[in-house]
């Protein structure tokens, strides 16, 4: 592991967060969609993360002392097993028999919690790429 | 006398250290929403002070490796097991920058002197 590698380590951790936050967009676009592709109501959809030794310089560095990871990257995007709110509308086409229609389990403040971290994690490895540039700048300086 | 003594050699993996540090808490901001996390860290400077205070200070240096640990003694921050707190990642990556300015300003007025001995700066 090497300076080097913070540049790559922060960028995993942008493009995680930037797909939590595309994540979130799509599934308060779709908390009103009683129609999925399966005809069924909207799933919620979780971005699951987990930590990853991402850059080839941090690879190299475990199999040779056998440690050394760095980064997060996305496993998968999994659906929320919440089940579905019920919610009396008779005159909804998808309404079943009593009257009820099944609508996407979407929160919309859990999805603006999630917004937020999400945006905050991004601005704080925005920070960390930008002081491991500062410092490389001033290491090349060394030679100048 | 070496051109290149201890102290410039201390200097060296000092700067080496804290550049992994800086990686390692890279890691840490980049995981801070990441499930069952704990933080990593260096401590390069016990290593560099071990190897500095030792019988044959410049061949402990050229030996020497830091590792990158895992952090247990703060535990799980969030309900998810998270163990990073951004703030202090946050404070402790500035610091650690600042302390790597320092080191490279430090390298730096030492090559400045031998490059006015060699007469080209």
């Amino acid at each position: 592991m090497s300076l080097f590698d913070a540049i790559g380590t922060a960028a995993s951790g942008l493009s995680a967060e930037r797909l939590r936050m595309d994540v979130v967009a799509e599934n308060l676009a779709n908390a009103q969609t009683t129609r999925g592709a399966d005809g069924q109501p909207y799933r919620r959809k979780v971005v699951v993360l987990q930590e990853a030794g991402s850059t080839f310089g941090t690879t190299l560095d475990g199999a040779m002392k056998g440690s050394g990871s760095g980064g997060v990257k996305v496993t998968q995007i999994a659906q929320d097993a919440t089940p579905d709110r019920l919610v009396y509308d008779p005159g909804h086409p998808d309404a079943d028999a009593r009257g009820y229609v099944s609508m996407p389990n979407v929160q919309p403040v859990t999805e603006m919690v999630d917004l937020i971290t999400a945006s905050r994690g991004y601005e704080a490895n925005v920070t960390v790429m930008q002081t491991a540039k500062q410092m490389f700048t001033k290491t090349l300086e060394i030679l100048r | 006398m070496n051109l290149f003594d201890t102290t410039q050699l201390g200097l060296e993996r000092a700067i080496a250290g804290a550049g992994m540090r800086q990686a390692a808490l890279a890691g840490n901001i980049a995981n801070a929403n990441t499930p069952g996390y704990q933080r990593k860290d260096v401590d390069f400077k016990t290593t560099l002070r071990a190897a500095m205070e030792s019988e044959q200070p410049s061949a402990a240096m050229d030996e020497l490796s830091f590792e990158v640990e895992t952090d247990t003694t703060r535990g799980a921050m969030r309900f998810d097991g998270n163990g990073v707190d951004i703030d202090v990642e946050s404070s402790t990556m500035a610091a650690n920058a600042l302390e790597y300015e320092a080191l490279v300003a430090v390298a730096r007025g030492r090559t400045d002197v031998l490059r006015s001995a060699m007469g080209v700066g």
